[in-house]
């Protein structure tokens, strides 16, 4: 049986790791605006101008980067010009992507970029490629960012914004291969060039421009793009759910076996074949990786829970979704010289959430954790490092039962955050830490882990699954024995 | 081809999202739904669709848009309550 052994090489900085990797995606889907964020000025649960001031305190503790926003699919049906003004006289309409509810358009440009001031995160807008016109998608910039005197800047100081707000990342269109107006690469190339030619830069606005990526495995998709579009653009999104079973019967989010187990954590690992695969594309065209790959959607994808409207995309979360979030962050890292923003899908209520509401009531889910246990990894330096890792086999299936990811942060401190995927056994892992400046240093570390496989936490029971001090290691010089415990996330800070 | 196939499908707005009465009727047939240590009496079951009914949070005469729940299923669990804070309209069956 191999051993588990890691040596991180700490004199070794590569990429950096873009805090915008650990960034969230919000729609207008389900509850995820609408009760996850959004409550009225009016409502009693407590809120900051309408919005919650639970969600707004727990998103603030993840440091959360980016928030992207109002889709998804929604982006390519949503007119922006229906969410401004008096909420009172907003069109009222029927969201047809998801679940046929009403959408009163309370919640719109202004209370969007409120929502990230009150966060400290960066906008992350997308636009209408699908349904709306090049004129309104330039409008909607100028509306945004322009500084001066124009028909939409004087529009925004009616709407009570004087001032105009920094935007820096807008996304043209999205999944224009499908329900963003199910194209092809090369009309929806020449459709970038054009739209995008009018998404301007007013005054000391830069806007970086994402274009609609591949999904999946579409590499035509990519070819496409970056050889008819590629100087136009800043970033090309990438899309890819983990769903453990099949699109019409995905599997459930708890009560799962073990087989769905590691067929999960091994399908949430094709992650890093898309992005290698993707990237080498974009080499051909772009070798000093200018143009950056931008996973904006990603995360589980399961039935929804019972007795929800499917529309809503309402599902659990689970310590098997915290590793799924871990195992991507490792592959996000190792790849950080390309892709340089993520978007879990999605932030509030709807797949794998960071936080789940239920009226009044807030719970944080494992995958809040996990992101509160790497947000020490935002900005940082990646380290280079080896891995040898044992094999967790289960039903026939086999994958590495750890994965490990390092990097320094400004103050000189590293990080190695663990993935330990077996559920059955703890695994000793030997560190060492080659290349450390610091003869003598401390260690803080913290754990996540559970007794079950489907272990959530729950309105009822919202601490079952939550993160605790760590302090199964031994330190010999500037080596490391660190004893892992079952389907674990594990992160040790050194300084 | 059938990859390519897959990539263009749209995986949100399908019409499998037009929920109908029929398809709430074959979730409310799981046995737990006969189960007396689980669901509310019938007369209660019917008070909760009731106070339900004329509620602005009432989506298509389906679904509660505080909780995301179909209201036929989740009024009959006896550990349920109303998700309104402002005008809590039914609680917890505890008898």
């Amino acid at each position: 049986m191999a051993a588990n052994k890691l040596t991180i090489n700490a004199d070794q900085q590569l990429s950096t790791i873009d805090r915008q990797i650990y960034g969230h995606f919000s729609e207008h889907l389900g509850r995820c605006i609408y009760e996850g964020i959004w409550v009225g000025e009016d409502s009693p649960i407590e809120n900051t101008n309408g919005i919650r001031n639970d969600v707004l305190k727990a998103l603030k503790e993840i440091k959360i980067p980016g928030l992207r926003w109002p889709g998804g699919c929604f982006a390519d049906e949503y007119h922006w010009k229906d969410g401004i003004g008096p909420r009172e006289t907003r069109k009222r309409m029927i969201n047809t992507h998801w679940g046929g509810v009403v959408e009163n358009n309370h919640f719109g440009t202004h209370e969007f970029m409120l929502l990230c001031e009150l966060l400290e995160c960066e906008p992350i807008i997308c636009g209408n490629v699908g349904s709306g016109t090049v004129q309104e998608m330039s409008e909607w910039v100028e509306y945004m960012t322009f500084d001066g005197v124009s028909p939409m800047a004087e529009l925004r100081a009616e709407n009570g914004r004087e001032k105009p707000w920094k935007l820096k990342y807008f996304g043209v269109g999205n999944e224009n291969w499908g329900c963003g107006g199910n194209m092809r690469p090369e009309y929806y190339a020449d459709l970038y060039r054009r739209y995008s030619t009018y998404v301007r830069n007013y005054g000391e606005n830069k806007i970086f421009k994402i274009a609609c990526g591949p999904n999946v495995d579409d590499y035509r998709w990519t070819e496409v793009l970056m050889r008819e579009a590629g100087r136009h653009m800043d970033a090309l999104s990438l899309h890819y759910y983990t769903v453990p079973n099949t699109w019409e019967n995905k599997g459930s989010a708890t009560g799962f076996p073990e087989n769905e187990w590691i067929e999960t954590l091994i399908k949430t690992q094709h992650m890093d074949e898309l992005i290698t695969r993707h990237s080498a594309i974009m080499d051909q065209y772009d070798p000093s990786k200018r143009v950056a790959l931008v996973v904006d959607e990603w995360g589980t994808w399961y039935n929804v829970e019972p007795g929800t409207n499917p529309g809503f995309l309402y599902q659990q979360n689970s310590i098997r979704d915290a590793l799924v979030a871990a195992l991507n962050f490792n592959i996000f890292h190792a790849h950080s010289d390309r892709v340089r923003m993520a978007n879990i899908a999605q932030v509030i209520n709807v797949l794998q959430s960071v936080i789940l509401t239920e009226g009044e009531k807030m719970i944080l889910t494992p995958t809040y954790h996990v992101f509160n246990m790497y947000k020490v990894h935002q900005d940082a330096k990646l380290l280079q490092l080896d891995l040898q890792s044992e094999d967790y086999t289960s039903n026939g299936k086999t994958m590495k039962a750890v994965s490990a990811t390092a990097s320094v942060d400004a103050e000189g401190a590293v990080h190695i955050s663990l993935a330990h995927v077996d559920p059955t056994k703890s695994a000793t892992i030997e560190i060492d830490l080659r290349g450390l400046a610091n003869e003598k240093f401390s260690i803080d570390a913290v754990e996540l882990t559970a007794s079950s496989l489907d272990a959530h936490n729950t309105f009822e029971a919202p601490d079952t699954v939550k993160p605790s001090a760590f302090s199964a290691f031994e330190v010999n010089g500037h080596q490391l024995k660190v004893t892992l415990s079952p389907m674990s996330v594990t992160t040790l800070s050194i300084r | 081809m059938e990859a390519v196939d897959r990539n263009r499908s749209c995986r949100g707005c399908g019409p499998q999202y037009e929920v109908t009465e029929a398809q709430i009727d074959r979730i409310l047939q799981a046995p737990m739904f006969k189960d007396p240590s689980v669901v509310v009496p019938a007369s209660i079951y019917e008070e909760r669709l009731a106070a339900c009914r004329d509620c602005e949070h009432l989506q298509q005469g389906q679904t509660c848009l505080l909780c995301g729940c179909f209201v036929r299923v989740s009024a009959y669990y006896r550990n349920k309550s109303c998700p309104n804070v402002k005008s809590r309209r039914w609680g917890p069956y505890t008898t």
